[in-house]
């Protein structure tokens, strides 16, 4: 089951401080875009809508990525 | 009920058949083709080139036919202009997917290029598809165009779009294929988004990209490639100029992006079937390149088991180039 959406494993993806490894072009997407809007913008209202979205992407995802999940899970 | 026809190149009488039959259709042909045929729940966009069973080939006689399977729950026809091309992905049913079509040059083009990445609901709702074009001996000559079947028109300046709801068990998953890989060259960035560059920077140093590629003697057949946490995304060269020393792409460089040139590929069908690998099922849609197409000869020849129109621009959530795009209709 993945974290709640306040876990502080969704802002440490979104920022990239955890690195996630993956070969879908989707969630290369993510990690990127985070990473783009990261770079213009390190405010913590920036961090939380990332996590939130990051979070969101990922529960209505669940079922496509389980090798993602498992590192956000390890 | 199901879709009446296969997803293939078909005729035109056969498309007309399944339309009138009330088949849902997402559909690639050329104007003449797309323009025989009566209203209905499709969309379409025009491009005369094919990935088929037997090889690519161009056919100006018939329509590549994508069906969309009966279990969807519901699927809604739509055309977007410049204004309202923002809330595509708002439009998306919050469970399937979208299937589009762009004409090749036009402002809803350059904004779905340069744009989508900041629209609402960017990556959370699949956006596929593809822009579409004309014969290349026909370019600067013939406009491209899409279709709304719903309302049987001919569009030149919007997007039309399919919307796809799926039922809970079935979710859709975006997959590219990209045979190129970046060299081990200097990184190039850009300061500006856009389609029309002179200037970036390489290896720190400002220095234009026309003059860079003359004096270097790179093939502009060869994308830039930027890594997108390891996917590999291409923008593909359209012409340089080396007297107004300016460089015009198919999808626009955007700053803070590492771009490098792609490493030659030798036998374009060899490297497509050593990454498309057999799956049970296929996808449910698959379009790719008319560079691939044009560089790599592909006339005659096969690109793994997969077929689709070829086009002037793939879209997997955001716009590609020289790619090939899949998309997979999953049981979960």
């Amino acid at each position: 089951m993945l974290p709640d959406a306040s876990h502080p494993v969704w802002e440490l993806i979104a920022t990239g401080k955890r690195p996630l490894e993956s070969h879908k072009p989707t969630v290369n997407l993510l990690i990127h875009s985070n990473k783009m809007s990261y770079e213009r913008d390190q405010s913590p209202a920036n961090v939380q809508h990332m996590a939130a979205k990051t979070h969101s992407f990922f529960s209505h995802f669940e079922a496509l990525f389980p090798a993602e999940i498992a590192q956000i899970l390890r | 009920m199901p879709a009446t026809i296969s997803a293939t190149l078909q005729s035109i009488p056969e498309v007309q058949a399944a339309i009138a039959a009330g088949d849902s259709l997402f559909l690639a042909g050329s104007r003449n083709a797309l323009s025989q045929l009566p209203r209905g729940h499709w969309v379409g966009g025009t491009i005369s080139y094919f990935m088929t069973e037997e090889g690519g080939r161009q056919a100006d006689d018939r329509v590549f036919v994508t069906p969309i399977p009966a279990f969807a729950l519901d699927v809604r026809a739509e055309d977007y202009g410049p204004q309202e091309l923002a809330r595509i992905y708002r439009d998306a049913p919050a469970h399937g997917f979208t299937l589009i079509v762009l004409p090749a040059g036009t402002q809803v083009h350059r904004l779905f290029a340069e744009q989508a990445p900041s629209f609402d609901g960017f990556l959370m709702r699949p956006v596929v598809g593809w822009v579409t074009g004309v014969p290349v001996d026909r370019i600067g000559l013939d406009s491209p165009a899409v279709f709304n079947g719903g309302t049987g028109t001919v569009l030149e300046e919007r997007c039309a779009a399919l919307h796809v709801e799926l039922p809970p068990n079935k979710m859709a998953d975006l997959d590219i294929v990209n045979i190129f890989e970046s060299a081990d060259g200097q990184v190039i960035r850009f300061d500006q988004t856009g389609f029309h560059v002179a200037q970036c920077r390489i290896a720190g140093k400002p220095v234009n990209l026309a003059d860079y590629i003359s004096e270097n003697g790179i093939s502009t057949e060869l994308p830039l490639v930027a890594d997108y946490n390891g996917t590999s995304i291409n923008v593909s060269f359209q012409k340089v100029d080396p007297v107004a020393r300016t460089v015009d792409l198919f999808a626009p460089v955007f700053p803070g992006v590492e771009y490098r040139f792609a490493k030659p590929v030798e036998d374009y069908e060899a490297a497509f079937a050593r990454q498309i690998t057999a799956e049970g099922r296929g996808p449910f849609f698959s379009c790719n390149c008319i560079l691939n197409y044009l560089y790599g000869h592909l006339e005659g020849k096969k690109t793994g088991c997969i077929t689709g129109p070829i086009t002037f621009g793939e879209i997997a959530h955001q716009l590609l180039n020289q790619t090939m795009v899949r998309l997979y209709l999953r049981d979960i």
